[in-house]
């Protein structure tokens, strides 16, 4: 729970190409996200961020280039290792366990921490119970800090959009991320709750101790808590700076207005 | 802040009045509870053992299919992986416990765990497609397994008995010394191991569905691609379910084995067996931990009763027409309705639930979505 004492690791994308048939949906794209600091990554529809995030979690394997967080390679790493790593997401379409409750979604995302034995879960050895006891009040403390807690005991299923939205942020927190990767946090929410949502990924940020890789279409909230804003335009970056410098930059503009959607 | 509350269907609050009552967790309420389930079932079980042996033997082939029911439920249920080969798994176990005693002269007792290991490593052979392929593309992979399980007793004649069968002879099933029954009262010795090794076997499903790894594996069955981005290693998952799911029915057909005596590749080994334990699992409630034993009694009790009724091929229907209106009337199972119904009338806390509401601070109760009534 404390501010963890080391940085971070730095998430390294380089020169990664991916192809889906003859669709070049990544070209050689390299961004780097430093330890701690909020990157923002925009563009418009299928520009390739979701892609992007889906190649660092190693949803899909890119065919060229190299991903690495610190010394780990995560282009080799089977995809439940990634979460082990400390790089935790959430999912652009809510990707919950409808039929467990917030308080078991949860839980599932402290699954990287530690390992859970079957052998022990089967024999209900005490320390298992204990350990799963510690790790559900550390669950009930990050739902009661995003304001889930009178949720914790309701199934997932048929909870509204914008708190299955937290609850898949509180299941990332779970893991203890050093970075953490969201997708469209800000989807679906009331201007009220995006401002919200902006000073709560800040404050999460730097309170917890890890950095942010940020896809967004809500260009106020990007622009104001990132300290770095990538763009991609087509599967290639077009811009990478300071939040003002991008907003400024005559591709990101040609990009959004050209596409109006 | 003012929050507009989304039009989706939120869980009905609970009616006024007392109800639900609350017992926390380990208070004097909750421990007298408990023990009052243990009294209720040593009380059916001893009512059960004093009926006549007939029904007694009806009896235990209900323990013995709950136990069945109960390992695919791990895979299935919890799990969702759809297995239609766990025959194959019964008999697996039954013709290991055959085999061992009347070949090698065995005591019956000692063969069970030779059977479950052997069905727990067959488990973990046929989960491996589990890690490549899902939904009906397993299913057809296990019915595949399914469907070998006779012929190959039936090439292997010189070990199983092949089509002929294989017969144990009633004095290696007699009840062991230390039990005080005799030869006569085997059927009460049978009864009693299957109650024990059930209730063994409910335990030990309990621990590990309410275990992290139960959670994982409900995760894994909602949304595998969020599971493995949470940390859940699928391929340990899927394997470990499947073969712990294979081992618990090889451990029923091992008792099947001992209590049915004489066994033969198309007697009880057959994709219909399959079916059978698919059936019980979901009349009596997948992924709940006594809706395989409500669907034991229902796959052995329904046929029996639909057989007084009518006779030869209508017995059939009249077995199907009833299993239809219950999956009709209750599509979550018996124990699944019950367990929705109950939960209006009981709700179990722990402690540290009740008494943590008053430190939330009013900043984050503004965040919530709508107000609670």
């Amino acid at each position: 729970m404390s501010p963890s004492p080391d940085q971070p690791p730095e998430l390294r994308i380089s020169e990664v190409t991916l192809r889906f048939g003859g669709v070049t949906a990544l070209d050689r794209v390299s961004l780097t996200v430093a330890p701690g600091e909020i990157c923002g990554l925009i563009g418009p529809n299928g520009a390739g961020k979701t892609t992007l995030f889906n190649c660092v979690t190693r949803i899909y394997r890119p065919d060229a280039g190299t991903i690495t967080f610190g010394d780990a390679d995560l282009t080799r790493a089977r995809p439940h290792r990634i979460v082990r790593l400390g790089i935790a997401r959430t999912f652009q379409n809510l990707a919950l366990f409808p039929s467990l409750t917030v308080l078991e979604n949860t839980l599932v995302g402290a699954h990287s921490r530690t390992p859970a034995g079957f052998t022990a879960a089967t024999l209900g050895w005490p320390g298992t119970t204990a350990r799963h006891r510690r790790l559900a009040a550390e669950a009930l403390d990050i739902l009661t800090d995003l304001g889930l807690r009178d949720d914790a005991h309701r199934p997932a299923a048929g909870l509204p959009f914008g708190t299955l939205k937290r609850v898949e942020l509180a299941r990332a927190l779970a893991a203890r991320p050093r970075l953490l990767l969201l997708d469209e946090p800000a989807g679906g929410l009331t201007h009220a709750e995006v401002a919200d949502l902006g000073g709560l990924i800040r404050r999460l940020s730097t309170e917890r101790g890890f950095g942010v890789l940020l896809v967004e279409h809500h260009m106020g909230m990007v622009m104001s808590i990132s300290d770095h804003v990538v763009a991609l335009e087509f599967g290639r970056k077009i811009a990478d700076g300071e939040p003002a410098e991008v907003r400024n930059s005559e591709r990101v503009v040609a990009a959004y207005l050209g596409k109006a959607s | 802040m003012s929050t507009k509350t989304v039009d989706v269907p939120v869980e009905k609050p609970a009616p006024a009045g007392r109800f639900p009552i609350t017992i926390v967790r380990g208070s004097g309420r909750y421990r007298a509870g408990q023990l009052g389930l243990v009294a209720l079932v040593a009380l059916l079980l001893l009512a059960g053992a004093s009926a006549e042996p007939f029904r007694v033997g009806q009896f235990t082939s209900v323990l013995i299919f709950a136990i069945a029911i109960s390992g695919l439920n791990l895979a299935t249920g919890y799990t969702g992986l759809l297995s239609i080969g766990h025959s194959a798994f019964f008999g697996l176990g039954a013709y290991t416990t055959g085999i061992l005693v009347v070949s090698y002269g065995w005591e019956p007792l000692a063969t069970l765990p030779v059977g479950v290991v052997l069905s727990f490593l067959i488990g973990v052979v046929v989960g491996l497609p589990a890690l490549r392929i899902r939904g009906l593309y397993l299913a057809l992979v296990t019915l595949a397994v399914g469907v070998a399980f006779p012929e190959l007793v039936k090439r292997f004649a010189d070990f199983t008995g092949g089509a002929a069968g294989l017969v144990i002879r009633a004095r290696q099933l007699a009840p062991p010394d230390w039990t005080g029954l005799r030869l006569g009262q085997r059927h009460l010795w049978l009864y009693w191991l299957s109650a024990v090794i059930l209730i063994l076997v409910l335990l030990a499903v309990r621990n590990l569905t309410r275990s992290r790894v139960g959670i994982a594996m409900v995760a894994t069955r909602d949304n595998e691609i969020a599971a493995a981005a949470s940390g859940v290693d699928l391929a340990v998952v899927k394997t470990a379910v499947f073969g712990l799911s294979g081992a618990i029915t090889g451990l029923a057909g091992g008792l099947f084995a001992m209590y049915i005596g004489a066994l033969s590749p198309d007697g009880s080994f057959t994709l219909l067996k399959s079916i059978e334990l698919i059936t019980g699992l979901f009349v009596g409630g997948a992924a709940t931990l006594l809706g395989p034993v409500v669907g034991a009694f229902a796959v052995v009790f329904i046929p029996y009763y639909s057989a007084d009724l009518a006779s030869g091929h209508v017995s059939g229907i009249v077995f199907g027409a009833v299993l239809i209106l219950i999956v009709f009337l209750m599509p979550e199972g018996a124990v699944g309705l019950l367990n929705r119904l109950g939960r209006r009338i009981v709700r179990i806390t722990t402690a540290a639930e009740t008494g943590s509401d008053a430190g939330r601070s009013a900043a984050h109760s503004a965040e919530k979505e709508g107000e609670p009534r």
